[in-house]
């Protein structure tokens, strides 16, 4: 739980040496028919071995976009990386070969997806998909890696994983795909583990149980855990730190508690307005007014300050600090936490 | 029996390299040979009763290919005497006398041969063609799919079966069953190939493609493993009925005096000869044709069992 790393005083180099991921100043674009779509606009941040990092943000966000340039399986064209660095191991993933990316996958970075039903080849048993890992990168004979197909299977938990191993996807229910999902992912003890949205297609008690699971094999291998998504209760409970993002940008970064209990971006406030309290049963949700915004025109400026209830216009804003011409770069504004506001300081009541 | 004591029961397997007894209630462990694709699709064949139909029909007519003296009841299709000439099927005759007095029935199982294999070798050659063209112009996209699509449309210019008559008529493949399966299948893949092509296309963005991605398989293990056992089923019951199409093709251009040349025997130069005579010899179209459904069925049938093995959501 969250409330453990509390007393550490930032989001970075608490474990480990140094950060095992680093991404500098990625930026997605994907070309369409109707003009430049830009995806993901300038996301910097660091996972270190051990840390739960959840990127947390609305559909369209740039937040899955992000992570899929981070594997490598954009879909290029129309996705287009225009700049950054995905420093892993010393190494800039963005400068490999295609070959020497794809080694990358798997043993060095993997991913788990929202809906395991149509993650899984529905034409191979589980244990066969399982077993391919072994026998893809290892070498593995059938007979060891289904061995090692049935211990992964005991390990993510399914029952009766020995009589399961040949079933196929179809024959699984939601919860027990999506162990499978993860037992592929971690086969081959990944140092980081992206987890796309791994709990969205799940009801809460399974949610809870996989995300327990998560957890619990973290413990144990020490990987880096980049989890994505919008569940702000799933963030709340499992991860160290949190990135907000909005529009392709991080507009707030810091640890779970700081960030939740205190935000320094009006986006995050508006996220924090919209939780339904228990306490306050009979009173109205506060919602973020406005619409998302269209990625292919985004608002100069702050991007968000169509829809920010303290957005300074005019004569009101400070020199330089004018929300719909100056965009509010990512900046530390209390120790442990920065954010992409001018007016954080006010935000935040400091 | 408790998780630790399976655990152990697993262990000790694993040190062992071998099974024992106790093993029993976790049925699977004994069988540590990995589960596949085509064998799982196997014992789902061998419990269909589709498969069994068709598959007890093709054996036969293979049979009946192989060894045509044992099933023609001692006859010899070339021995023909004018004054037999369309007797009707009696006792003794059972498909009873063609035109110039033949055996019908020794005629009918000797053509099984001709048919069988240039129906057989032309779809082979069209399944390899397809399969292969249309699975690298669908998983590559772009330029290698403009070139090989564009490459196919060219064939498609041209009608199987005149198309065919143009290499024939050529004369450098000569007019023997290999030249007229060759002539066939050059311009009977191209839709093969499109149905693979479309098939890989849509498999192509499938969710489990991105993850074996991420999951850092290589591009030919994503094709070959991934891609391809979702998308050859349509091609493959196409093929079964292409088998029956190509046989009927084969007699057309025997017909049009381009495909086999008498004394050649096939079904093909048995329909057309009998049409003229429908009226007053009826028989003489309905035993070939009857065994040419009987073959194309045979096939058919086969390949839509194969096609509900191949999916295992279609398994019970």
């Amino acid at each position: 739980m969250s409330t453990a790393w509390t007393s550490a005083p930032s989001g970075q180099a608490r474990r480990g040496p140094g950060p095992i991921l680093q991404v500098d100043d990625l930026r997605v674009q994907f070309r369409t028919g109707s003009g430049v779509v830009n995806a993901v606009n300038g996301v910097s941040y660091t996972l270190s071995e051990g840390q739960t990092l959840a990127i947390l943000g609305e559909s369209g966000s740039g937040k899955s976009v992000s992570a899929q340039a981070i594997m490598g399986i954009l879909d290029m064209p129309p996705a287009e990386i225009t700049s950054g660095r995905i420093v892993f191991e010393g190494r800039d993933l963005l400068t490999l070969s295609a070959e020497e990316r794809r080694k990358v996958r798997g043993p060095g970075i993997s991913m788990i997806f929202q809906d395991a039903l149509s993650s899984l080849n529905p034409v191979y048993s589980v244990g066969f998909q399982i077993g391919e890992m072994f026998r893809a990168h290892r070498g593995m004979s059938r007979r060891d890696a289904r061995r090692r197909a049935v211990e992964l299977m005991d390990r993510v938990r399914i029952p009766a994983a020995a009589q399961r191993v040949n079933d196929y996807p179809h024959q699984f229910s939601g919860g027990m795909r999506q162990r499978v999902m993860i037992a592929m992912a971690i086969a081959l003890d990944p140092r980081i583990l992206i987890a796309d949205e791994p709990t969205t297609a799940l009801d809460v008690t399974v949610q809870a149980q996989v995300m327990d699971l998560l957890k619990d094999l973290q413990r144990d291998t020490g990987m880096g855990l980049v989890l994505i998504t919008h569940d702000l209760g799933v963030v709340n409970e499992v991860a160290d730190d949190v990135a907000v993002m909005y529009a392709g940008r991080i507009v707030e970064r810091g640890t779970v508690d700081d960030v939740f209990g205190n935000p320094a971006h009006p986006y995050t406030e508006g996220l924090m307005g919209s939780i339904p309290q228990v306490e306050s049963t009979g009173g109205r949700l506060r919602p973020i007014g406005g619409q998302p915004p269209n990625l292919a025109a985004i608002p100069s400026g702050c991007p968000f300050h169509p829809r920010c209830p303290r957005r300074r216009l005019g004569a009101d804003a400070l020199p330089g600090r004018h929300c719909a011409g100056d965009v509010p770069p990512l900046r530390l504004v209390i120790p442990g936490r920065e954010a992409a506001c001018h007016y954080s300081e006010e935000v935040l009541g400091v | 029996m408790t998780d630790q004591q399976r655990d152990d029961l697993r262990h000790d397997e694993v040190g062992a390299g071998t099974t024992t007894g106790l093993a029993a209630p976790s049925v699977d462990v004994t069988d540590t040979r990995q589960n596949s694709l085509w064998s799982d699709a196997w014992r789902a064949l061998m419990r269909n009763p589709l498969f069994w139909i068709g598959g007890v029909l093709g054996v036969l007519f293979l049979l009946v290919a192989t060894f045509p003296g044992v099933f023609a009841r001692g006859a010899d299709p070339r021995d023909c005497s004018l004054s037999n000439s369309k007797l009707e099927p009696s006792a003794e005759h059972w498909f009873g006398y063609d035109q110039q007095g033949c055996d019908y029935l020794a005629n009918v199982v000797y053509g099984a041969r001709n048919s069988l294999i240039i129906g057989a070798l032309a779809v082979v050659v069209i399944l390899v063609l397809g399969v292969t063209v249309g699975a690298l112009s669908g998983f590559f996209g772009g330029v290698v799919d403009s070139v090989l699509s564009r490459i196919a449309d060219i064939f498609y210019a041209l009608p199987l079966v005149l198309g065919a008559l143009v290499i024939l008529r050529s004369g450098s493949l000569g007019r023997g069953v290999v030249a007229v399966a060759i002539a066939l299948s050059a311009f009977g893949w191209m839709t093969a190939m499109r149905l693979v092509r479309s098939q890989v296309i849509a498999v192509k963005s499938a969710d489990y493609v991105a993850a074996a991605r991420a999951m850092g398989a290589s591009n030919s293990r994503i094709l070959v493993r991934h891609i391809l056992p979702n998308a050859v089923a349509p091609v493959l019951v196409y093929a079964t009925i292409t088998v029956g199409v190509l046989i009927a093709a084969e007699a057309t251009l025997t017909f049009l005096g381009v495909g086999l040349q008498r004394p050649a025997i096939s079904w093909g130069l048995q329909i057309d000869a009998g049409q003229s005579l429908l009226r007053t010899a009826p028989h003489l179209v309905f035993f070939p044709s009857i065994v040419l459904t009987l073959t194309v069925m045979a096939f058919v049938m086969m390949g839509d069992a194969l096609r509900d093995a191949l999916d295992p959501r279609q398994r019970s």
